[in-house]
């Protein structure tokens, strides 16, 4: 293989999917325990989880547009 | 009484209403922000000897473009008989494939073939060069036209009893300033026309890639950069004004009150100004990594789509990008409200606290 980064950049991209996969479970998990627990505030927890599942989800974002710039060379 | 605060509101001089105009200087700042760094960039054209011939025969690894025997009509109405061709532009550094839009088009009219170049500047006729170049701005600025001349009307002749345009814009309005401040506090109230604005007009960038033959100006990645520069010098410029210059340089040392605290300055400082600096690099990257993302999905779906029919030479094609088109009305919404929401949070950091031991966010 004469260019190493070829394979290096889907393996970044699925090791951070990997990552913001296993934390937005964390996330969404604990978004739907409290939803059980307290019904009245789902309007509430639902938007903050939202809005939580947004920022950890801008982590793979972030190796998502570098792959792109690491790829501009070619 | 409420009548002749009414009629007061009603009755101000001025070309716009308080509101709107807030809304419209907010616009107008943005405008000059995306506009400035585009502007003022001198990018030399390439000297007029060096007139290449466009087109693949330079590079080898491009694929030819996917013509599938003619035009594909949108999905919504075959009047736009736009050619998919699945352009790749170096210009930005990797492949960005695109729809073709409208100001893609135009130039394509005036010069042909001019929509094909690598880059804007082999086009030879100046009009096309202008709007290769300028194409996002383009875009930019008629979603600023629009908005400021939607809320301009929304704002005038307001009535006790509000008809349905006035009720929308009210009720968006008051969403709006509620919500941040419940963040901020409040004294929020000052702050909720730049970032009002900032989310209006941040969703509405996202959400006009999806209208056939428009590009959101948010999928490249100088228009979030513009933001968030401007998000970040305003909260910066906020924090000199609130906390004076030596209660800023006290924040960002991590506000030391002992000598733990003052040794400790050395250490805070450089990492509170790279804080400060990494937070409109993230704003920035995240608006601009999801709305390009959803916009290559769309593209290289429809691709798909437009691909699997090529058999027929038929102007046709699966309409593969639909689920995506949901998803991505959804994901804009929530990345314009997460810029909105955290510049707000920025905002709500340097604050001066007055009290020690009670928490903002207090609904």
């Amino acid at each position: 293989m004469e260019n190493p980064i070829m394979l290096a950049l889907p393996l970044a991209l699925g090791i951070a999917a990997l990552g913001s996969g296993l934390g937005l479970g964390r996330a969404v998990g604990g978004a739907m325990e409290a939803m059980g627990r307290q019904p009245e505030a789902i309007g509430r927890i639902q938007t903050a989880m939202i809005i939580g599942a947004a920022f950890i989800e801008a982590l793979t974002i972030y190796v998502f547009v570098s792959m792109f710039i690491f790829l501009g060379g070619k | 009484m409420m009548a002749r605060i009414v009629d007061a509101m009603n009755n101000r001089g001025g070309f716009l209403e308080r509101p709107a105009r807030l809304v419209a200087a907010g616009l107008l700042g943005a405008a000059l922000v995306v506009g400035a760094p585009l502007l003022l960039a001198d990018e030399e054209p390439h000297p007029e000897g060096g007139h290449a011939v466009p087109g693949q025969a330079e590079d080898p690894d491009h694929p030819a473009e996917i013509q599938s025997g003619g035009e594909l009509g949108e999905e919504h109405g075959e009047e736009h008989g736009g050619e998919l061709g699945e352009e790749h532009d170096e210009e930005h550094g990797g492949t960005s494939l695109h729809f073709p839009t409208l100001v893609r088009i135009i130039a394509d009219v005036v010069e042909p073939g001019g929509k094909e170049l690598h880059g804007y500047a082999d086009a030879r006729s100046p009009v096309a060069r202008f709007l290769l170049r300028y194409e996002d701005p383009i875009y930019s600025g008629l979603i600023i036209l629009l908005l400021t001349v939607l809320f301009a009307a929304g704002a005038r002749n307001l009535q006790m009893i509000p008809g349905p345009f006035q009720n929308f814009v009210e009720t968006l309005i008051e969403g709006l300033d509620t919500f941040i401040r419940g963040v901020i506090g409040p004294q929020g109230r000052q702050f909720v026309p730049f970032l009002g604005t900032l989310g209006i007009y941040i969703y509405v960038m996202n959400i006009f890639g999806l209208i056939p033959l428009m590009k959101s100006p948010t999928s490249i990645l100088e228009t979030t950069a513009a933001m968030a520069i401007c998000v970040f010098l305003y909260v910066q410029f906020s924090a000199v004004r609130m906390n004076g210059i030596r209660g800023y340089l006290h924040h960002l040392a991590g506000e030391p009150k002992d000598a733990i605290g003052w040794g400790m300055v050395p250490l805070m400082l450089p990492l509170h100004v790279i804080g400060e600096f990494a937070k409109p690099l993230s704003l920035a990257l995240r608006l601009f990594g999801n709305v390009m993302g959803e916009d290559l999905l769309l593209v290289v779906f429809a691709g798909l789509g437009v691909s699997i029919l090529a058999f027929t030479h038929l102007p046709v094609g699966f309409p593969l990008h639909l689920p995506f088109i949901f998803l991505a009305l959804l994901t804009t919404l929530i990345q314009a409200l997460v810029f909105m929401l955290l510049s707000t949070i920025y905002i709500a950091l340097v604050m001066p606290h007055h009290d020690h031991g009670e928490e903002h966010a207090s609904r």
